[in-house]
């Protein structure tokens, strides 16, 4: 558990990640058992026609018909990005930066262990905690699939699944770059919050705007959720979050390893 | 090769100079006290040295590896004790030097054992639990253990108690001993007069001497109060070498004397001392004496009513 930085930051983690991994399952057996009753309700689609124009593409509420529909709707295009984006940042902007505030860097920094290799080491561990995540999330819904009778496929769901990760990913990523690069945990997670906030604004006016959707395509949301999730399958779009992903841990590298540690 | 070896060390922070233009030189196998007040630069200095912060001019270079471009290899040759050690607070001691002993390789456990339990530490508690000098102590172990080739030890014995303060500068001595070298900053001369070869003393950021402490404890000035039992002898003490001023009441002399104080008690002695209080020299006055010489006095304080 102490062999490496890498497996003591999983080890920081893990009542958080126990926390996360059982409050979502939790949250999605309730929201998968609901399933049957509105599936019956026969007044549904009136229901659903009632609904704003906008609030019926932003939601995907058409979709509301079909098991794989009210799933999406439901968990992944909100709720299940919300999860892990909180999670990813949270843990991103602690891994350096909370460190550094809370004066335990100094002594980690003083050894053979390198700025940059401790960064790729709490990345790492930042991506194996949103793994871990994301398997309770496809254990859960495959399971609760067969009980409920919401008929999502296997791969369909590995697909959104990687999606919901991959969110989680990119912005935790961006709060441990801000984090390296500035010593300050909290302007991490208020940048990271905020540039999160600004994407899904974006991807939720494209849906909506006419005139928006051109720039759409930018947003990590759009790049995540336009297939679905659930139902789209893997994504050439996916490979745009694990390069943006990948572009912030790399350039914190060098702006981190060339900064000075604050005193505590 | 120098184990330490600083040229024109500069720091500014915005437009504030925490360290200007420091050259110091520091054999190996020795122990250097690095003296100076809170806010003179001692910390800004270990830091640089330690690699955690760069100069803004200048070069640090330890064992012939530059501070700032060959840090991870001179990180290697380093112990590094900061000046508020903070560690994780949910591992116990024992599974906190584990993790450091595995990320520096090559720790040999006996000498963690050995370092423990002459510092009286118990590893099985969590940190969060210790006391602030139980704290304390697990820093100076981390610092020690891995027998770094320098030891920079930044205020080491704040909240330590005065039994483990000894044993911890018998362990810088023994260090040195070994051939390892220790940087060790303290705003306390007893403290660092008591176990390094050469001292420094930073003022303001400027390196203001550096001699060794056998030179320093004779030109040091102290203020000593001798309670008489009856009236003192005041023209005696005046007169006697070392003596720089001389301030008295009924019964009590306040003397500032320049190095040692042998023939001063010699002289007092057979007049019947009731009571002696030495203070510790301020940093200040030690400077400021071997700048004038010693031969300027500093402005004599008045005889406080506690001890008169």
């Amino acid at each position: 558990m102490f062999r490496n930085l890498y497996l003591k930051a999983l080890r920081d983690q893990r009542k958080a990640l126990l926390g996360w991994t059982a409050g979502i399952i939790i949250f999605i057996v309730i929201e998968a058992a609901i399933w049957p009753s509105i599936r019956d309700m026969s007044a549904w689609k009136d229901l659903l026609a009632a609904y704003p124009e906008p609030m019926r593409k932003l939601f995907n509420l058409e979709q509301f018909t079909t098991g794989t529909g009210f799933m999406n709707a439901e968990l992944f295009s909100a709720l299940l990005p919300l999860f892990f984006i909180i999670f990813g940042i949270g843990r991103g902007a602690r891994a350096i930066a909370g460190e550094e505030e809370s004066g335990t860097l100094d002594v980690l920094l003083v050894t053979p262990l390198s700025p940059g290799r401790m960064l790729l080491q709490q990345a790492a561990a930042l991506v194996t905690g949103v793994a871990v995540l994301g398997a309770g999330v496809y254990v859960t819904l495959a399971v609760s699939s067969v009980l409920f009778g919401l008929g999502i496929g296997a791969a369909t769901l590995a697909a959104a699944t990687t999606a919901m990760m991959l969110l989680g990913i990119e912005f935790g990523f961006l709060a441990l770059a801000i984090g390296a690069i500035t010593g300050r945990r909290s302007l991490a997670i208020g940048a990271a919050t905020t540039l999160a906030v600004a994407a899904y604004v974006l991807y939720a006016a494209g849906q909506i705007v006419d005139s928006v959707q051109p720039w759409q395509p930018l947003s990590p949301f759009h790049q995540a959720l336009r297939e679905g999730p659930l139902g789209g399958g893997l994504s050439l779009s996916f490979l745009w979050m694990v390069a943006a992903a990948a572009a912030f841990v790399l350039a914190a590298i060098p702006l981190f390893s060339r900064r000075d540690i604050a005193a505590h | 090769m120098d184990a330490i070896k600083t040229t024109g060390l500069t720091k500014k922070y915005g437009r504030k100079n925490a360290l200007i233009g420091v050259d110091l030189t520091i054999e190996p196998a020795t122990v250097f006290g690095y003296l100076g007040a809170n806010g003179a630069g001692k910390t800004t200095t270990t830091r640089i040295l330690a690699g955690l912060i760069r100069p803004t001019n200048g070069t640090a270079v330890v064992f012939g590896l530059d501070a700032v471009r060959d840090r991870e290899e001179m990180q290697r040759r380093i112990g590094y004790l900061p000046g508020e050690f903070v560690a994780y607070r949910d591992l116990t001691g024992r599974n906190y030097l584990t993790f450091l002993a595995n990320l520096r390789g090559n720790v040999d456990w006996s000498i963690v054992d050995d370092l423990t339990g002459r510092l009286g530490l118990d590893l099985t508690t969590r940190i969060g639990d210790l006391s602030h000098g139980n704290r304390q102590k697990l820093g100076v172990v981390q610092a020690f253990m891995h027998q770094p080739d320098l030891l920079l030890l930044d205020e080491p014995t704040a909240g330590l108690d005065p039994l483990i303060q000894r044993e911890f500068l018998s362990l810088v001595r023994e260090a040195a001993n070994r051939g390892q070298t220790v940087f060790l900053s303290s705003h306390v001369l007893s403290e660092v007069q008591a176990v390094a070869d050469t001292i420094g003393i930073l003022h303001e950021g400027h390196l203001e001497v550096v001699e060794s402490v056998e030179v320093l404890k004779t030109q040091a000035v102290r203020h000593v109060d001798i309670t008489f039992l009856s009236a003192p002898p005041t023209d005696t003490l005046r007169s006697v070498a070392g003596v720089k001023s001389l301030e008295h009441n009924a019964k009590t002399v306040r003397l500032t004397v320049e190095g040692p104080m042998a023939e001063l008690f010699q002289i007092a002695a057979p007049f019947g001392i009731e009571q002696v209080v030495s203070h510790e020299p301020d940093l200040e006055e030690i400077f400021l004496s071997y700048y004038r010489g010693g031969g300027d006095q500093n402005v004599p304080q008045p005889v406080p009513q506690s001890i008169a």
